[in-house]
């Protein structure tokens, strides 16, 4: 029953305006990222692998995903459950056997399939902007893949709050607020020291995964903490269970 | 279909249900009556297990509805419970899809339940366009196109114009010609009056009576009239009687045979001309009216 739920999920998806989303969230990575082509000095430095321009629009990247991904997930997320509490559909699906947990996670199946899409998207988009600009300099395939996936797991992890969120409170400004308290959260992570961010789940998440810093000498590479990006979707995996399974208990 | 056994819900210290003995025979259409904030609602839930009782027991199908069960019954029970359930951004059809799509359903069944509310002709709109009659046959759509064996129905009626309760009331009694089981409530009497085949009367989450139309007009006695040129003079001589002027006639409320041959006796014992001796008409509101004392409709 679950696969047709999901397959009924991409459905309900007609009208709602998730593609226009999921584009708009691609478009502003997109667009924030390419500031860096922008930057004085950057077209000089697209042959000169000491300059590491591809380091330069990852780290840019990075930095509009953090400012763009919260809010435009929160909508997201908002979109897709307010016409279950608008429409009465919690009850159609459990009165057709399909528990409300049930009906949260299909929705983060379908839904999250869009997430990782939009994600990949930008990511290849800004190398494809980066290619077409000219930067000649070897593409750091390892660093790129690295954060690309971590902003997939953090992007999920927040997707998956979000839509809980969404189904807990029938008002959606609760959703929304939260995503715009999110964008500070994202923010601050980045000046806060790696210990710290780690306290700050999931929005604090979007900053250690950041690969590139910008020190005096110019942009140089991280080490992200892939193992505790890695452990906050393992652990927002199992939380999104268990808190759709406590979504079943609830009577309506 | 139905049975439970001491069926109650509490919330906190306040019971919302209370010890229901429910009997709801296969093929019958079973108006579940009750004013407002009665149980009703909290009833049908418990039956569909979309609320957990608090006490007793329910069998479905002579089995046992609870979490293990649930899903099983279900797909031979259709339910609209509170407002009917639609995605307005979606058009008719599509939202049939998502139902036959969950159900796994064939094309057959949901477009046999869509000619059965006669929606087929306005499919392709999108339900925020419906008109709330129209919303409440989707809804009632949606709940048919599994082909179930029991159909609950809450309020159905709620906010539909005299033709649209019509047809609803048309619908109920084909389905139960076609050997569905239908259970309906309402906290209005006429709206099930003439379609249900059993009723059931809830007052304060308790049952009040439970039983067919002839046995619920059989269990109130109605008033005695006395026709006499002498009313004044009949009244104060009945007066032990609870008797009291109704216009030119005497009523005499809650009389039984042997009363009402005693009284009239007596009036001829006191040389009081009897011209004629009836019973009060009474319609089946009031004797809801009655066992509900006088709320909800």
């Amino acid at each position: 029953m679950i696969g047709r739920a999901v397959a009924n999920e991409f459905a309900k998806m007609r009208r709602l305006r998730v593609v226009p989303v999921a584009a708009a969230m691609t478009v502003g990575v997109v667009a924030l990222s390419c500031y860096a082509l922008a930057a004085p000095g950057f077209p000089e430095s697209v042959d000169d692998p000491a300059e590491r321009p591809w380091q330069w629009l990852l780290g840019s990247m990075a930095l509009a995903v953090l400012l763009v991904s919260p809010v435009l997930l929160a909508v997201l997320a908002s979109r897709q459950v307010d016409i279950e509490h608008r429409g009465g559909g919690w009850l159609l699906s459990q009165t057709s056997g399909l528990t409300p947990g049930a009906l949260c996670r299909a929705k983060f199946a379908a839904s999250g399939a869009v997430v990782v899409a939009a994600t990949l998207a930008q990511s290849g988009l800004v190398a494809a902007i980066g290619g077409l600009a000219g930067i000649t300099v070897t593409f750091p395939v390892g660093q790129w893949l690295g954060y690309t996936a971590s902003a997939v797991v953090v992007n999920l992890v927040l997707f998956a709050l979000h839509l809980w969120l969404a189904a807990r409170t029938a008002n959606q400004l609760v959703g929304l607020g939260a995503g715009v308290l999110g964008v500070f959260a994202a923010v601050s992570g980045t000046g806060m020291s790696t210990g710290v961010a780690h306290f700050l789940p999931p929005w604090g998440y979007y900053a250690l995964s950041v690969p590139v810093d910008v020190r005096e000498a110019g942009v140089v590479s991280l080490d992200p903490p892939y193992l505790s990006v890695a452990a906050l979707g393992v652990a927002g995996g199992a939380l999104f269970l268990f808190a759709t399974r406590l979504f079943d208990r609830r009577e309506v | 279909m139905i049975t439970t056994h001491d069926l109650g819900k509490t919330y906190g210290d306040r019971t919302v249900v209370a010890n229901l003995d429910l009997r709801v025979p296969e093929g019958c259409v079973y108006g579940f009556l009750g004013p407002n904030g009665s149980g009703k609602t909290t009833t049908m839930k418990m039956l569909l297990s979309l609320v957990r009782p608090t006490t007793g027991e329910i069998r479905i199908m002579g089995r046992p509805m609870e979490r293990s069960t649930r899903r099983e019954l279900l797909g031979h029970i259709g339910a609209l419970i509170e407002t009917p359930p639609s995605y307005e951004h979606l058009t008719g059809r599509e939202n049939m899809r998502l139902v036959k799509r969950l159900l796994d359903l064939d094309e057959g069944r949901t477009t046999r339940a869509v000619r059965t509310v006669r929606l087929q002709d306005h499919l392709d709109k999108r339900v925020r366009d419906y008109s709330l009659g129209m919303r409440q046959r989707l809804g009632i759509a949606m709940a048919l196109a599994r082909e179930p064996r029991l159909l609950i129905l809450d309020e159905p009626t709620n906010g539909l114009d005299p033709a649209g309760i019509e047809e609803i009331r048309r619908l109920l009694a084909q389905l139960a010609g076609d050997g569905t089981t239908v259970m309906v409530s309402s906290h209005l009497l006429g709206e099930i009056d003439r379609t249900a085949t059993v009723l059931g009367i809830l007052g304060e989450g308790r049952m009040l009576f439970q039983g067919t139309r002839d046995q619920l007009l059989a269990r109130s006695t109605p008033d005695v009239l006395i026709d006499t040129p002498e009313p004044e003079r009949a009244t104060a001589l009945t007066a032990r009687w609870s008797a009291y002027r109704d216009g030119p006639a005497v009523r005499l409320p809650g009389l039984d045979r042997t009363g009402t041959a005693r009284v009239v006796a007596h009036l001829v014992h006191e040389r009081v001309d009897v011209h004629g001796v009836r019973r009060d008409a009474q319609s089946l509101e009031d004797v809801f009216m009655d066992l509900t004392g006088g709320r909800g409709l």
